[in-house]
């Protein structure tokens, strides 16, 4: 019969474009959110890990020293947002202008990393990004952290 | 002149329990000095190279005037200081509040550790500073600079 192949293809393209479409796939329920994460220039936990994995950028912990003397992620240095100044001629001895930077600090709520990041495009950083999850997201996930 | 007179008991009683608490307090410092640095450095209050020496200062002291209160050796003088310390906490403290600062408070951070309570400075750890100022007054007014195992020996 003619009308079963027509039926199943039909069939598997409305399962094909199903698990596609963002609307009725669970695997994109986040994609939103993390679409306006990538549109605000904030990292999704994915592609920080990416970067994490792939070494191609240097982490900093916008959080106070002393939460960052506790915890940090893996790797990271401190560049807390209360004691920016004091900390500044140091890391911009270490870290190069070109230097792709990633910049966390708790979570979602806390301003600290985009204080930070904003301070450091001010010094003419080019390549800043903020993980916005920040170490809740990242210790949540069971990623390596250090402290 | 007439001078307030507070029961024995009560001053032993706040002896001991202050005494402890100082101990406690004192104690974690100095096994933690590192951190009790960079909660001092976030008051942002002394310059960064007196920080390490302030660190160790406050941690003895809150450590040796804890030991003598508890053996009651020299508690007047040893609550005395703490009375000192307790009024720098609270206008340290206080000072931040007032620029909107918000960090660790650097004073019991075992209180936070065993019973989840926040360490952070606010309302609560200054009001709990006063609690323990207006608690010692009684030990540095009343209390004696006696060495307890030698009768008839005091600091004048």
């Amino acid at each position: 019969m003619p009308g079963k192949p027509l039926l199943r293809t039909l069939l598997t393209a409305v399962i094909l474009l199903a698990s596609v479409s963002p609307a009725l796939s669970p695997l994109h329920a986040a994609a939103p959110s993390a679409l306006a994460k990538e549109e605000s220039g904030e990292l999704t936990l994915a592609a920080t890990k990416a970067i994490f994995d792939t070494h191609s950028a240097y982490f900093v912990d916008a959080r106070s020293e002393y939460a960052y003397y506790k915890l940090h992620i893996k790797g990271a240095t401190s560049l807390s947002s209360s004691r920016f100044d004091e900390q500044y001629p140091d890391f911009r001895k270490k870290q190069p202008l070109e230097t792709p930077i990633v910049v966390y600090c708790a979570d979602s709520n806390c301003g600290k990393a985009r204080q930070v990041a904003k301070k450091l495009r001010k010094n003419g950083y080019r390549n800043v990004r903020v993980f916005s999850g920040g170490l809740v997201e990242w210790s949540q996930a069971g990623f390596p952290m250090e402290g | 002149m007439a001078r307030i007179c507070f029961p024995s008991g009560l001053i032993t009683a706040l002896r001991l329990i202050l005494g402890m608490l100082f101990i406690l307090s004192g104690g974690e410092k100095l096994l933690d000095l590192n951190y009790f640095e960079l909660v001092i450095a976030e008051y942002q209050i002394l310059p960064s190279l007196l920080i390490p020496a302030v660190a160790l200062l406050v941690s003895l002291c809150e450590l040796l005037c804890g030991i003598m209160l508890v053996i009651n050796l020299f508690s007047r003088i040893s609550s005395s200081v703490m009375l000192c310390m307790m009024a720098i906490f609270i206008a340290a403290m206080t000072y931040n509040v007032m620029r909107g600062l918000e960090h660790e408070c650097g004073c019991f951070e075992f209180l936070s550790q065993w019973y989840g309570l926040k360490e952070e400075i606010g309302i609560g750890p200054i009001v709990r500073d006063i609690l323990f100022f207006i608690l010692l007054l009684p030990i540095a007014l009343q209390s004696s600079n006696r060495i307890p195992w030698k009768k008839g020996h005091e600091l004048k």
